[in-house]
């Protein structure tokens, strides 16, 4: 097998895992603050991918039309993020980990109706915008440049969330309140309108990622299901909550269906979950997780 | 007292079930049970397919019924779920009593509920789902089949691709993995090794029903260099795959076939690629006789947009049934199917009959390949094939080749 092959197998991995980064870093964040796994985010993806495309189909401005929608598509979502924190969320935090999932569920089967009675499931597409709507060359093999787009976002987001949990005053305080939410109330810090603006920002991500895919491949019915669960492979394996597990365990899953693809495509989707059990096994917290007190 | 309050509830059950017989006259309707998946990739062919069904439902009353008998119908929801598809199969037939089924999408319920409805007799036509287990490996009497199954599907695209670029010897294949892509693609091997004999297949893709991303199917088929490339993707992971495919040059370096029928057209807009081919069902521009095209003005008046092959083939199945039932002059299951064998139709994709041996349909085959119409504000076929079904069908020694295993006796 030729070096070009596993190169160009490589960058195709490196664009699954951006793309799926972006969505498990919202997943990610909630729950490292919140404690609550929110099953619905990727509902909240696919709202995005729906809602851009009828933004874009109504703006009809040439060019920076598909900017725009993405932009306003996450903004929506963000607000609908608020609304699904104010008067549902916020009633579960003390309850225990299996009412928090039912409730959550229930804003997946919600979504879908409502996506159903909206835009009436059918598959829907947008195309890639200018500028990146063809390829660039990566010795001599065409590598879409789209993909260079999600990529660079995932990074944007990676250097954004960084600076945010780790450089700002609000980020001292999330990170305290992931570790001892108690003693950061009793400092007189509102815990709650903190993690009312928390699963805003995952909403947001969710919203964003979901409208950028959007140019990707198909907006239908059913792709929430779909990447929450990969989601949950990529926190898994990287570590429930921590930003630098969600980025290498997206590296991880991208790469291991990636080659698992060319090797044994039969078993690629099996390939990633053999990886979950294995670092479930190992290190049940995630590689970079820590463990739950 | 107590006997009292039991005799009048006797005397109740014996005066509605007495009504209950007198009213099984000439007056009381025929029931269908629709019954579709509307989840996921099937919602909107499950759409398409009852508003197909509606217009053919509403023609027949409209014209007196059938045996004087007005059409009646009850649908139900099997949320693409086997047990939910069985439980409203289950109260369709007991509790409704409908008289026959259409339905469902997804060869998966279709498979389950073949089981159960063969149990209580009650005939199915099923108007999409396609996959050849249910009319050869678990054949019942008490289905029929209207679409073309995955075997005549693949062999008519797979000769279609070889009149196309017959020196093509090295394959890759690329097919959603369940029951319908394992089996286009293993019709498409079988086919694809009797028109040349030293072809190879190189690699086969198995991306599973949704995939999002297939840049690393992308790049692992065109690192195997083949002559062409064969597919059974459809709906949206057909759409996803285009449009990643493209910036690869994909398309100008293989010759690619895949379903890229009314729906994937019309969402892929600008980004369906010219001279790909196609293949399909049959909707208004894969044939666009009279009949067909009377039909599709009827379906956009009402749903405001072209009906696609779904509705073709539902409309075609009311049809059916009522042939069915005028030849055998009564509702009664086996008399109506003893009636569908050998009968022949003129239907909207045009003349077709049910195989006595197995209940298949000979419907027709489409292909063609993407091309611009100023007729249209997306893009269609040019060059169009229509394979007709006897050319395609598995011959009937295959057919009980496959029964001696399966242990069907018939």
């Amino acid at each position: 097998m030729s070096l070009d092959v596993l190169f160009n197998q490589f960058m195709s991995g490196i664009a699954r895992g951006a793309l799926l980064f972006l969505v498990a870093s919202g997943l990610s964040l909630t729950f490292g603050v919140l404690r609550v796994l929110n099953f619905a985010h990727g509902s909240l993806y696919m709202l995005g991918a729906f809602l851009s495309y009828s933004i874009w189909k109504h703006l009809l401005i040439p060019v920076v039309g598909f900017y725009v929608a993405t932009i306003i598509a996450a903004l929506l979502i963000a607000a609908i993020g608020l609304v699904i924190e104010l008067f549902l969320l916020r009633r579960l935090y003390s309850r225990g980990w299996p009412e928090q999932l039912l409730a959550t569920y229930a804003v997946v089967l919600i979504i879908t109706d409502a996506v159903k009675w909206g835009w009436g499931g059918e598959f829907l597409s947008i195309p890639r915008p200018k500028p990146f709507t063809g390829a660039v060359l990566l010795f001599d093999f065409p590598f879409p440049s789209y993909n260079f787009f999600i990529i660079l976002l995932g990074l944007g987001l990676v250097v954004f969330l960084w600076w945010l949990v780790y450089r700002t005053r609000l980020g001292d305080i999330i990170r305290a309140a992931a570790h001892d939410r108690e003693m950061v109330s009793a400092l007189g810090i509102p815990i709650p309108w903190l993690f009312t603006w928390i699963f805003v920002l995952g909403s947001l991500i969710a919203g964003l990622s979901g409208a950028v895919s959007a140019p990707y491949g198909a907006i239908a019915l059913g792709m929430d299901i779909d990447i929450i669960i990969e989601c949950f492979a990529v926190v898994v394996i990287g570590g429930m909550g921590s930003l630098p597990g969600t980025l290498l365990g997206s590296f991880i899953v991208g790469q291991v269906y990636a080659f698992g693809i060319m090797i044994k495509p039969e078993l690629a989707l099996a390939n990633i979950f053999i990886v979950m059990a294995v670092v479930l096994i190992i290190r049940p917290w995630g590689i970079f997780g820590k463990p739950e007190r | 007292m107590k006997r009292l309050a039991i005799l009048t509830i006797l005397l109740l059950v014996v005066a509605v079930t007495a009504t209950a017989q007198t009213q099984s006259g000439p007056a009381v309707p025929i029931k269908i049970g629709a019954i579709c998946d509307f989840a996921g990739p099937c919602f909107m062919y499950c759409e398409a397919s009852m508003e197909g069904l509606r217009i053919a439902v509403e023609e027949i009353n409209a014209a007196g019924g059938i045996l004087g008998r007005k059409l009646e119908v009850a649908t139900r929801d099997t949320e693409m779920k086997v047990d939910v598809a069985v439980r409203e199969l289950k109260d369709l037939i007991l509790r409704e009593k409908v008289n026959f089924l259409i339905g469902p999408c997804s060869s998966g319920t279709g498979l389950a509920m073949q089981v159960v409805h063969s149990e209580y007799k009650t005939l199915r036509i099923s108007a999409i789902a396609n996959t050849e287990g249910m009319t050869v490996d678990k054949f019942s009497p008490y289905f029929v089949q209207v679409v073309p199954n995955t075997y005549m599907e693949a062999t008519a695209n797979t000769r279609y691709l070889h009149k196309k670029y017959p020196k093509a010897k090295k394959f890759c294949t690329i097919g959603p993995d369940y029951e319908f892509g394992r089996r286009e693609e293993a019709a498409f091997e079988e086919e694809i090794k009797r028109l040349v004999p030293d072809a190879e297949i190189l690699y086969q893709a198995w991306p599973k029903p949704g995939e999002k991303d297939f840049t690393s199917f992308i790049t692992a088929i065109m690192a195997k260099k083949p002559d062409a490339v064969h597919g059974s993707l459809f709906g949206g992971d057909l759409v996803a795959f285009t449009k990643q495919a493209a910036p690869y040059g994909f398309f100008e370096k293989f010759p690619f076939i895949a379903l890229y029928d009314l729906p994937v057209l019309m969402s892929l807009g600008v980004d369906a690629p010219d001279g790909v081919m196609g293949f399909g069902r049959g909707c208004f521009f894969m044939d666009p006789n009279p009949k067909m095209m009377a039909f599709a003005e009827k379906f956009k008046t009402v749903k405001g947009a072209y009906p696609d092959a779904w509705a073709v083939q539902t409309y075609d199945a009311v049809y059916l049934l009522k042939a069915g039932i005028e030849k055998a002059k009564t509702v009664e299951t086996d008399a109506v199917v003893k009636a569908l064998e050998g009968l022949s139709i003129e239907g909207l994709r045009g003349k077709f009959f049910i195989r006595p041996l197995d209940h298949m349909g000979s419907v027709p085959c489409y292909q063609g390949v993407i091309a611009k119409d100023p007729a249209y504000p997306f893009k269609v076929w040019k060059e169009i094939s229509r394979i007709p079904g006897e050319e395609v069908m598995r011959p009937e020694a295959g057919v009980r080749e496959i029964w001696q295993k399966t242990g069907v006796v018939r």
